[in-house]
């Protein structure tokens, strides 16, 4: 469980975060979506460590993540993070890459962490891609390669930072299909994104993010059905046209 | 034609591999030390960077051979007992050519976005975990032409450890030609040899510049 308690960051006098709340269960899938600069991918970093925030408490399993005494590269290693740019290691090849942190942090034999990444291939659909370097490889492969590289550390939970928005659209869908079997598997899954048709199909909750804030959440059906805030209404506007 | 080069040749190519010597030294020491303040010169803790800018920017701004012979001087003072020459150059090398190196590979680290070492992080991988497996081979890969050119300036001023009387080949020369007198054949020998080394080396870095903007792989 993700418990986060009024979350507030600044950076210098800009406040990025405002009194965020949410818990985030077991096997639940969450989208948040709002504009650009709303604060959606700060928070992701926030949850894992990567960025500090001044204000409130996240609780990952109970652990907190704003403590000094936590280690946060142990906590990293139950959140796995899909990046909006891929952000492969352009120098290794695809299936060392997923070998990597098994190997070196779950000290795990070359043998079984290879085996594991070939298995995580499969089941993203590109086997055939092991040997090659995510230069040669397509956004939408590539995608599935960073899903891959995060599920190597069998993680508890899955944040996904815009995974599609710097896809062509027809490697959308691709994409789209490895996330909604996670979701479907019970994976707990926090997904930046405006893929509204993604969010109606396996999200228990979406979120709608502005100016740092949640402004409204809700189930799919109460959330696209009656929005209650004008400014909810305006974006879904803007992205279901 | 040229007694005075082929009746020393022995010598004098023996002071020539004492040059290769000081230099696989110097480059061993300063790009592995250079990997090091690369990563100071990009630390958001003050008391990391501060230190390691002012060793960079001081080492830079003052003539090599100065410190070659400040180093020949102050060492013995550190160390207790005189240092054979070979051993204070090598020192002054690396800590001189890692300024150099350590500004190469800050230019590289920068280079990688800031989510790249994100994602590492964010499968668990340490700092020196991301630092060994991700940062410093994109780095390395990324720089390699600057990397060989700064290797080239490296093994040229090799023969200003002549200061300290370190008999390399510069050196060599200047007693042969002591009792040869033959000016120009000799120092044109040594020219010689230099530009060849160094001009293979060049080749090389063009090479892996040509390579990586055709492979567009990193």
């Amino acid at each position: 469980m993700i418990e986060i308690k009024n979350i507030s960051k600044w950076y210098g006098n800009f406040q990025v975060l405002g009194d965020i709340n949410e818990v985030i269960g077991r096997g639940q899938t969450v989208v948040i979506c709002g504009p650009s600069g709303s604060g959606k991918s700060t928070l992701l970093r926030c949850i894992n460590g990567l960025e500090p925030f001044q204000k409130g408490e996240i609780l990952v399993d109970g652990i907190s993540v704003g403590d000094p005494k936590t280690n946060l590269y142990k906590l990293r290693q139950r959140i796995g993070m899909v990046f909006q740019r891929f952000e492969l290691y352009p120098h290794m090849t695809v299936i060392d890459m997923i070998a990597l942190a098994p190997m070196k942090v779950k000290k795990k034999s070359k043998r079984e962490a290879q085996a594991k990444a070939m298995e995580l291939l499969e089941r993203v659909g590109i086997p055939d891609k092991a040997h090659a370097y995510p230069a040669n490889l397509s956004g939408g492969q590539q995608q599935r390669v960073a899903i891959a590289r995060a599920l190597a550390m069998e993680p508890e939970y899955m944040m996904f930072d815009e995974p599609t928005s710097a896809l062509d659209p027809e490697m959308i869908q691709e994409v789209l299909e490895v996330m909604i079997d996670l979701s479907k598997e019970g994976m707990t899954m926090l997904v930046v994104s405006h893929e509204m048709g993604f969010a109606r199909e396996v999200a228990d909750e979406i979120i709608f993010m502005d100016g740092g804030r949640i402004v409204e959440r809700g189930t799919d059906e109460e959330f696209f059905k009656n929005p209650k805030h004008q400014r909810t209404k305006d974006f879904l506007n803007q992205i279901l046209k | 034609m040229f007694s005075a080069v082929t009746g020393n040749l022995a010598y004098l190519l023996g002071g020539f591999l004492t040059n290769v010597q000081l230099a696989a030294c110097a480059l061993a020491g300063g790009i592995f030390l250079g990997m090091l303040v690369g990563l100071g010169r990009i630390s958001t803790r003050k008391w990391v960077y501060r230190p390691v800018t002012v060793y960079v920017d001081f080492l830079r701004n003052i003539p090599l051979i100065l410190v070659i012979f400040w180093f020949y001087f102050v060492m013995p003072i550190i160390a207790g007992r005189p240092l054979n020459a070979f051993v204070s150059a090598a020192i002054s090398f690396i800590v001189f050519e890692a300024t150099y190196f350590g500004e190469i590979f800050r230019a590289g680290y920068q280079s990688i976005s800031r989510d790249l070492v994100n994602a590492a992080y964010s499968t668990g991988l340490t700092y020196w975990q991301t630092v060994r497996y991700i940062m410093v081979p994109i780095a390395f890969r990324r720089m390699l032409p600057s990397m060989i050119t700064q290797s080239i300036i490296t093994f040229q001023d090799t023969s200003l450890a002549y200061v300290i009387g370190l008999q390399e080949m510069v050196r060599r020369t200047s007693i042969v030609d002591s009792i040869e007198v033959r000016s120009i054949q000799l120092y044109s020998f040594v020219a010689l040899l230099f530009f060849i080394v160094c001009f293979a080396g060049s080749r090389v870095s063009r090479y892996y510049e040509e390579k990586g903007r055709r492979a567009n792989v990193l």
